[in-house]
């Protein structure tokens, strides 16, 4: 699982980035417990992976009106199917969905709403 | 946000900038054909990408797109004399073909080659669907002519406009793709305007005032949704299309046309916003054309240079009553004047290094980050970027009501083609 924070922006936004496709449910439990600080939880899921995790955070976010972003990176071998989904478990409680090709737009993602 | 670094690659477009080089590989709007009306009518200037040109058509009806200053002493062409087959320079009789070749020296030696040996820039000008197009890149990597439907169809079932923007183009186009604006800036606009009016569609629209976004990749740029709810749990689809990289195209609303945009660099602090409307299976109506000239729909009113009646010199015709009243939420007239005069407003150049961007953005974000791409692999491999491909051009927007579970992009695959003959898919 890839974890980390950004350094506080000028804009005094605290920006965290959750990769969930391998959390465990410790993990999932202490990300949690930091919902309340973010102003933003951005999302990484793999189009056909479990969502389950990455939607436990979502729900926290949604209850404490926390934005929530989720990058979806659809591999061209994943079906149609498989990308519902995980859209399927996204949609409830993402405010902004990305499906890209590749995850190289993260960074760029970040970086641009700091 | 972007580095100053970035944004500075994103708005500039002059001939050696690296995004210059990369616009350069598409076919570009240059004119309305009406600016040329018959043979040998008036040539007209035309600035495109930082470089002034002249427009003209010579005696057989060719079209010529040309360095708008003679070879000789650097005398605007817009004063020449456009006759048998050339434009002459009225300084001293110079005189130049479509291709930019001197074919005519006068005030040299009757016995002399000169001419021959001089010859202006000049690019290919070409018609399409009521535009002249130009491309102004290598000759050698020139790609076939645009295939965006709305140039494609039938005279009668399309019209185009253009107005001149006092801003960059990326802040421009960037409104294009920004769905999130339409439910505060326009909204007063939806139900009323003669083009808009009636849709079903509608009705979504203003039950469900906080749409949620789904960006996706495209081959040619991206697919924009906006998902609103509907009935039985079903999500109603407004799904905008951006084609690499300045064409944009707004999902239709029940029978009436399908509209869009290009966005054109004339420098780096001005721009040409096209307007198009169409419909592929029918004529448009009289009634729609009229509201179409008189600046209905996305379209606006211009003078004779394009540039339009409501503009910064009289603060676009603000009207506080209308704003307090609810008629229009900006105080401006009409979807045209209304974005321009918020773009406009940001200045010549937005700084893009002070803005604080959420995620009702990622169009946006995607967009810019999908141009860098571009940019960086045309001037580093050698590659095409998206949307000179014509298959990345015969697109459509499409408004659909799906089930809640499926992916917009695969669900309304056929619709977000142009089949042509097909009528689009619209609620």
């Amino acid at each position: 699982m890839t974890l980390f924070r950004l350094q506080p922006p000028d804009t005094h936004r605290a920006v965290k980035v959750i990769d969930l496709d391998s959390a465990t449910d410790a993990d999932v439990v202490r990300l949690l417990g930091d919902v309340d600080e973010a102003d933003l939880v951005l999302m990484l899921v793999s189009a056909g992976g479990n969502a389950e995790a990455a939607a436990r955070i979502g729900r926290a976010c949604s209850d404490r009106r926390v934005m929530t972003h989720t990058v979806i990176v659809r591999a061209s071998a994943v079906s149609d199917e498989a990308l519902a989904r995980t859209l399927a478990q996204v949609r409830p409680w993402s405010l902004m969905v990305v499906v890209v090709n590749d995850d190289d737009y993260v960074d760029d993602i970040l970086t641009s709403f700091r | 946000m972007l580095r100053k670094e970035q944004n500075d690659l994103l708005t500039q477009t002059g001939p050696d900038a690296p995004f210059g080089k990369t616009f350069r590989c598409y076919w570009i709007p240059a004119l309305l054909a009406e600016e040329l009306p018959g043979n040998d009518c008036p040539p007209v200037r035309v600035k495109l990408l930082s470089e002034r040109l002249i427009a003209f058509r010579d005696s057989q009806g060719r079209y010529g797109l040309m360095d708008e200053f003679c070879a000789h002493r650097g005398i605007s062409l817009w004063f020449g004399r456009n006759e048998e087959c050339g434009l002459r320079c009225p300084y001293h009789g110079w005189k130049y073909d479509v291709t930019g070749q001197c074919v005519d020296m006068p005030n040299e030696p009757q016995h002399s080659a000169f001419a021959k040996k001089v010859k202006l820039t000049s690019y290919p000008l070409v018609e399409r669907g009521g535009i002249l197009w130009t491309y102004m890149g290598p000759p050698e990597s020139q790609p076939p002519l645009p295939e965006y439907e709305f140039a494609t169809v039938p005279a009668a079932q399309t019209y185009t406009s253009k107005r001149f923007q006092e801003c960059n183009w990326l802040q421009a186009m960037e409104g294009g793709i920004d769905s999130s604006h339409v439910s505060f800036l326009h909204r007063g606009d939806i139900n009323t305007d003669p083009l808009f009016k009636g849709a079903r569609g509608n009705q979504y629209n203003m039950g469900d005032l906080s749409p949620v976004f789904e960006v996706v990749e495209s081959t040619g740029g991206l697919y924009i949704g906006a998902r609103r709810n509907a009935e039985n749990g079903r999500y109603y689809w407004r799904i905008t299309q951006w084609v690499m990289p300045s064409y944009t195209m707004i999902p239709p609303r029940g029978t009436h046309s399908v509209h869009g945009h290009l966005w054109i660099p004339i420098d780096d602090e001005n721009c040409w916003a096209w307007s198009f409307d169409y419909h592929p299976t029918r004529a448009l109506t009289e009634a729609e054309l009229t509201a179409m000239r008189a600046g209905k729909g996305i379209h606006a009113k211009v003078d004779g240079n394009y540039r339009p009646l409501a503009n910064k010199d009289n603060d676009y015709l603000m009207d506080r009553a209308a704003q307090k009243a609810g008629k229009t939420y900006s105080g401006i007239e009409g979807f045209a004047m209304q974005d321009a005069s918020l773009q406009e407003s940001m200045g010549p150049i937005v700084d893009r290094t002070k803005e604080t961007l959420v995620s009702t953005d990622s169009g946006i974000i995607m967009a810019r980050q999908k141009l860098l791409r571009a940019i960086e692999a045309f001037t580093e491999q050698g590659v095409i970027p998206p949307g000179v491909a014509l298959e990345h051009q015969r697109v459509r927007s499409a408004a659909v009501v799906l089930p809640p579970d499926q992916p917009f992009k695969d669900a309304a695959r056929e619709a977000l083609i142009a089949h042509p003959g097909v009528a689009p898919a619209s609620v």
